[in-house]
């Protein structure tokens, strides 16, 4: 739940609808003068129609520093960041030969398995020198080799699941099994808040999208019921199946699922469930087997579950796992096996390792290291930041942690400041999040050191005291109040 | 530091990024602010009676959210394919669902608008005329009736 202070709700709307002013008359000014100017179009439609590219052109090209920097580093805990410069206000922004040596507080790298690891990268070059770095086939025409039936078995055996069926990348994996498994006729229902490759996915089925409150299963159950009694639209008639498309861990928010209430409420009205794991897979969980097990659900109550690859274990691509019949029938019909390339060797084999590292079937017990490192790296880290007064988002032991930023112009200046005291945060906002709730997204590592957190902490009090991001009041340091007792 | 009120602020399950702001708290107090301060910044800029400034803000008001909520269509990002070309702000607010509590306090608004500004000019000639025909415009393209009505064409899709 989200409190935001009323007067910086008023000053967040004032702010952007001051934008909105601007970049109206600027666009004004420009047809006029554009007016004398010749187009020099030679007969062809216009890429953009009407005012679709305003938010690009008026908005997000005023603060395009802050996002898509270059890195030329592997994105490990401190990684280099090319340093850009601009001459004409953002518009374009042009490369230095410089590098910054940054402490990295935005990739994905849950377990440290972003740059070169002992035990995997060997493997991985092994494999690279034996099967080569890409199969230039798909999976039923050539491109399946041992090591794909290796990596779905071990993907399988990992997720608590009988059968599993790997695809090149994550994106394609939800956007494309949505289709096979939902037609004309079925009721999609998901979270309000889901990412954008589920949409698609759900889009592009055919079947009809409902959303419910996110992550609100009271309000899931209220449109279980609406649906269930309607069926389908214009003739009545019942629905051919029912999906609930959850995520285990929120990117933007930080905030695990309420797993448990929503797998009763679906075996209640028989609708089936399908969980995205895409950040908690591997990051959460006793053992690191994902938000099931951290919240004591047993897999076989989840139809479908489904992951990727590029957030915990260092490599790309995604995974759905499934009853044996399920995955039968996906790698019969699902498009993204018939006719996209499958997953690159090396990239196989460098799952393979992280999970056997994962589990320990290594030899050491690195693993079960990563997965405590990261689990009190992220407790340590959201404590502090939630004593200093910042707005922090999201649940215990989950890595991800948005710190509330609210206004457009803190949310570059807190970007612009943290790169010039070498952190590099991630900001986010509008159109990805809500207008009001724009954010910084930390995302923790195993590889973090506490003294990287420590420090990383100073910068961001500094900074936040400067920008001006603490909504709620700093608990007193315990040490102070002693004292003034004293003096008294 | 002001007063730390704090207002609960949840997503709504609306997926129009182009309209789902207006359903957080503290849009209607910023609405009725910027009027506010308008009038303020009209009556220190050209200095005349206080009912000609409330009804400058009037009419530009009438142009403004005319041109904004019922001319402009479509939406100004790229990422929901178009889905949206067809339809004016106002019709795209609340998905659809006509007189909900915004729409409601957005008809309000031109009205009691409208009765300030004739008030305060003690209801004289020629700006009662432009104020009735700003108000008369404004409520009636508001009307449930209305919804995706163009009349003779005007603004229809191509």
């Amino acid at each position: 739940m989200i409190a935001i202070p009323y007067f910086t709700a008023l000053t967040t709307y004032f702010s952007y609808g001051l934008l909105f002013v601007f970049g109206q008359f600027r666009d004004f000014f420009r047809k006029i003068l554009d007016w004398w100017s010749t187009d020099n179009l030679q007969g062809y439609a216009p890429i953009c129609l009407g005012l679709e590219d305003f938010y690009i052109r008026r908005l997000y090209n005023r603060v395009q520093d802050c996002f898509g920097r270059p890195l030329s580093s592997a994105p490990d805990a401190w990684f280099d960041v090319v340093e850009r410069y601009s001459n004409d206000n953002n518009k374009t922004l042009k490369r230095t030969n410089n590098v910054s040596r940054c402490l990295n507080l935005g990739s994905y790298n849950y377990l440290g398995f972003a740059a070169a690891d002992e035990y995997c990268t060997p493997r991985v070059i092994d494999s690279l020198k034996k099967y080569s770095h890409s199969t230039c086939s798909s999976r039923v025409d050539g491109g399946t080799l041992a090591l794909h039936n290796e990596l779905e078995e071990c993907v399988a055996r990992f997720v608590g699941k009988p059968a599993a069926i790997v695809f090149g990348m994550g994106y394609v994996t939800n956007s494309s099994i949505l289709p096979v498994l939902m037609g004309k006729g079925s009721l999609i229902i998901s979270d309000s808040l889901n990412h954008n490759s589920i949409v698609n996915g759900a889009r592009g089925s055919g079947a009809t999208i409902r959303v419910f409150q996110h992550n609100t299963p009271s309000h899931l159950e209220e449109v279980l019921r609406e649906q269930i009694a309607e069926g389908q639209p214009r003739t009545r008639r019942p629905w051919k199946k029912i999906m609930v498309v959850v995520e285990g861990i929120y990117s933007m928010e930080g905030e695990l699922c309420k797993l448990p209430e929503i797998i009763a409420i679906c075996k209640r009205y028989k609708a089936y469930t399908y969980l995205d794991e895409a950040h908690s897979i591997g990051a959460v969980g006793k053992t690191g087997r994902g938000v099931c097990e951290l919240l004591g659900v047993d897999t076989s109550d989840v139809d479908i579950m489904m992951g990727t690859f590029s957030k915990s274990f260092g490599s790309y691509g995604g995974y759905i796992a499934g009853s044996k019949e399920l995955i039968q029938y996906l790698k019969y019909n699902c498009p993204a096996h018939l006719y996209a390339t499958s997953i690159s060797p090396p990239a196989a084999e460098q799952i393979i390792s992280a999970i056997q590292v994962v589990i320990g079937e290594d030899g050491s017990c690195r693993g079960a290291q990563k997965l405590a490192r990261i689990r009190e790296n992220s407790n340590f880290f959201r404590s502090k930041l939630q004593k200093m007064g910042f707005e922090v988002l999201g649940d215990n032991d989950s890595p991800v942690m948005p710190i509330m930023v609210y206004n457009p112009a803190k949310v570059s200046s807190f970007s612009r400041e943290c790169l010039k005291q070498n952190v590099a945060i991630v900001t986010v906002g509008f159109p990805a999040t809500p207008l009001l709730l724009a954010r910084a997204r930390i995302c923790i590592s195993a590889s973090h050191t506490k003294e990287d957190l420590i420090e990383a902490l100073e910068v961001i009090n500094r900074i936040g005291d400067l920008v001006g991001i603490k909504y709620f009041p700093a608990e007193p340091k315990k040490q102070q109040q002693v004292g003034m007792l004293k003096l008294e | 530091m002001m007063a730390n009120l704090y207002v609960k602020a949840t997503p709504p399950a609306d997926l129009n990024r182009n309209t789902e702001w207006f359903t957080y708290p503290g849009v209607w107090t910023t609405y009725i602010l910027i009027l506010f301060f308008a009038w303020l910044i009209v009556l220190s800029v050209f200095g005349c009676s206080p009912g000609m400034a409330w009804t400058i803000v009037n009419l530009a008001h009438f142009l403004i959210t005319y041109h904004f909520f019922h001319w402009k269509k479509g939406t100004p990002f790229a990422e929901d394919q178009g889905i949206y070309n067809g339809l004016t702000w106002w019709e795209q607010i609340d998905n659809g669902q006509q007189l909900t509590r915004n729409r409601k306090f957005l008809t309000v608004v031109p009205v009691v608008l409208y009765l300030i500004a004739s008030h305060t000019t003690d209801y004289q000639h020629p700006m009662l005329f432009f104020n009735t025909l700003a108000v008369f415009v404004l409520v009636v393209a508001k009307f449930p009736n209305m919804h995706k009505v163009r009349i003779f064409g005007i603004n229809a899709d191509k």
